[in-house]
């Protein structure tokens, strides 16, 4: 399409290929739905929390933001340990899982709540079960040993991963997916629509015939409705069609 | 044969269907054919325009459905209109009026058959139709012939209009040659179907052959709901 193109014309186009938007978006997440929900297998999350405490002599004294500072640098570091082969294989041991100590890092995520003390473990797995034990075998592994690696014993368990009655996966999250889908599937029947109304090079508009062809329009004829009236001049020229053959 | 012609083809309820000016005055298509037929009247100042050629550059595109209702619009007027099938290869016209087929142009141009005894009256006033008739085996002959000549000029003093309904342009040469003999070339173009290139070419070989090309009719045009209300809210 060499020639401008008004926002009318966009609409246009958009309306007319509207079908086949409304076609490829819902299919799209119709698609994510049932990827979501029948192949993708779910996983489950549990979670330890742990307090990082000042040291037993420390804790008369009133927290000064330096202090504070240097137990926010203390979370971090015990962040990398948790997430550490030190940490992480004798969990594998403990736990017995047949499972290599990387795959088990990327179950395993640390965060710290802001401006709090407080590390808490996450372990995503497809088993609710396994999730909350190895969260909290973890938490227990770290806890021990961080005696020995930092000579410090300052962390306590503050809540336990738990098993929860009905536990609900966090992932896939379908209504994402098919967010995710709707917005894909959107844009790309959209660029088809364009791409189609690019490729046509048919004529539609009076306008196309007078700038394409450079002949005058003499009328505009509306789609035929499919039927009206039809019985009426059916037998009527019936008739007439005899008629004519007698004469 | 009435029937036997409408058993042969499946579109022929269709074809009576599309006749939607005579059977729906009011409707909105009616108006617009008589938009047509107005700017058509309006199309030669200096000469009047006698005999119309309507075609199209495929097949499809509604040159029958155009013809039979620019002739009823035209009749509608009192005009005495003679519509005629001159689409040698494919007819259709005697299905849309339910007319017999067994003699029609090609008899009346070779002199078979009288012109008067030939036409069909139809179920509206003042409107014949002159059916193909057998189909040749050198349409492209038949028309460019001078008996065709003489037969325009014959119909030309009994009728005031004759529309020719006749095969697309860039399939055959029919429509050229026919152009040349008449006033005026209607051609048909369909909204979404007819491509830029066939329609270019179509103009292209009708201005070849010096016809008065009148202009296009725009068919199957999806119009604004916004169109429908301005103009036809009162229909």
């Amino acid at each position: 399409m060499e020639e401008k193109i008004s926002v009318k014309d966009i609409l246009q186009t958009l309306r007319q290929r509207l079908g086949l938007i409304v076609i490829i978006t819902a299919a799209a997440v119709a698609l994510a739905a049932g990827i979501s929900y029948v192949i993708l297998t779910p996983v489950y999350e549990a979670s330890t929390q742990l307090l990082v405490n000042q040291s037993a002599a420390d804790s008369q004294q009133e927290f000064t933001s330096d202090e504070l500072e240097t137990s926010r640098e203390l979370i971090n570091t015990y962040s990398v340990i948790i997430t550490s082969s030190r940490i992480l294989d004798p969990a594998l041991e403990e736990l017995n899982l047949i499972r290599s100590v990387d795959e088990l890092r990327s179950q395993v995520s640390v965060s710290d709540s802001e401006e709090s003390q407080i590390v808490t473990i996450r372990v995503q797995d497809e088993n609710p079960d396994a999730a909350v034990e190895i969260a909290n075998t973890i938490g227990a592994v770290f806890q021990e040993d961080i005696i020995d690696i930092m000579n410090v014993d300052n962390v306590s368990l503050l809540s336990p991963a738990e098993l929860e009655e009905n536990p609900s996966p966090v992932a896939p999250d379908p209504v994402l997916n098919m967010g995710v889908a709707f917005v894909v599937g959107l844009v790309l029947a959209v660029g088809l629509a364009f791409l189609l109304e690019f490729l046509d090079r048919t004529i539609k508009s009076e306008e196309d015939v007078e700038e394409k062809l450079g002949i005058p329009i003499l009328a505009s004829i509306s789609t035929m409705p499919p039927s009206r009236n039809a019985g009426d001049l059916t037998s009527t020229k019936k008739q007439r069609g005899r008629e004519t053959y007698g004469a | 044969m009435g029937l036997k012609g409408k058993s042969r083809s499946a579109g022929a309820f269709d074809k009576q269907r599309a006749l939607i000016t005579e059977l729906d005055k009011r409707s909105p298509i009616a108006e617009q054919f008589r938009t047509l037929r107005t700017n058509i009247q309006f199309a030669s100042i200096d000469k009047k325009l006698k005999t119309i050629l309507v075609t199209s550059s495929s097949p499809g595109e509604g040159k029958s459905t155009t013809a039979a209702n620019l002739s009823i619009v035209l009749s509608q007027l009192g005009s005495n209109v003679l519509l005629v099938d001159a689409d040698l290869r494919k007819p259709t016209v005697h299905f849309s009026f339910q007319v017999s087929n067994q003699t029609g142009l090609t008899n009346v141009v070779t002199g078979q058959a009288p012109l008067q005894a030939t036409v069909a009256e139809t179920a509206i006033a003042n409107l014949d139709v002159l059916s193909s008739g057998p189909v040749p085996p050198n349409p492209s002959e038949l028309l460019g012939s001078s008996k065709m000549k003489m037969f325009v000029e014959e119909a030309s003093g009994l009728y005031d209009y004759i529309i020719f309904d006749t095969p697309p342009v860039n399939a055959v040469t029919d429509p050229q040659i026919l152009a040349g003999l008449l006033d005026g070339t209607v051609l048909v173009i369909r909204s979404g179907r007819t491509e830029e290139e066939q329609a270019k070419k179509a103009v292209a070989s009708l201005k070849k052959v010096e016809a008065n090309l009148l202009g296009a009719v725009l068919n199957d045009r999806v119009l604004e709901e916004s169109h429908n209300y301005d103009y036809y809210g009162e229909g």
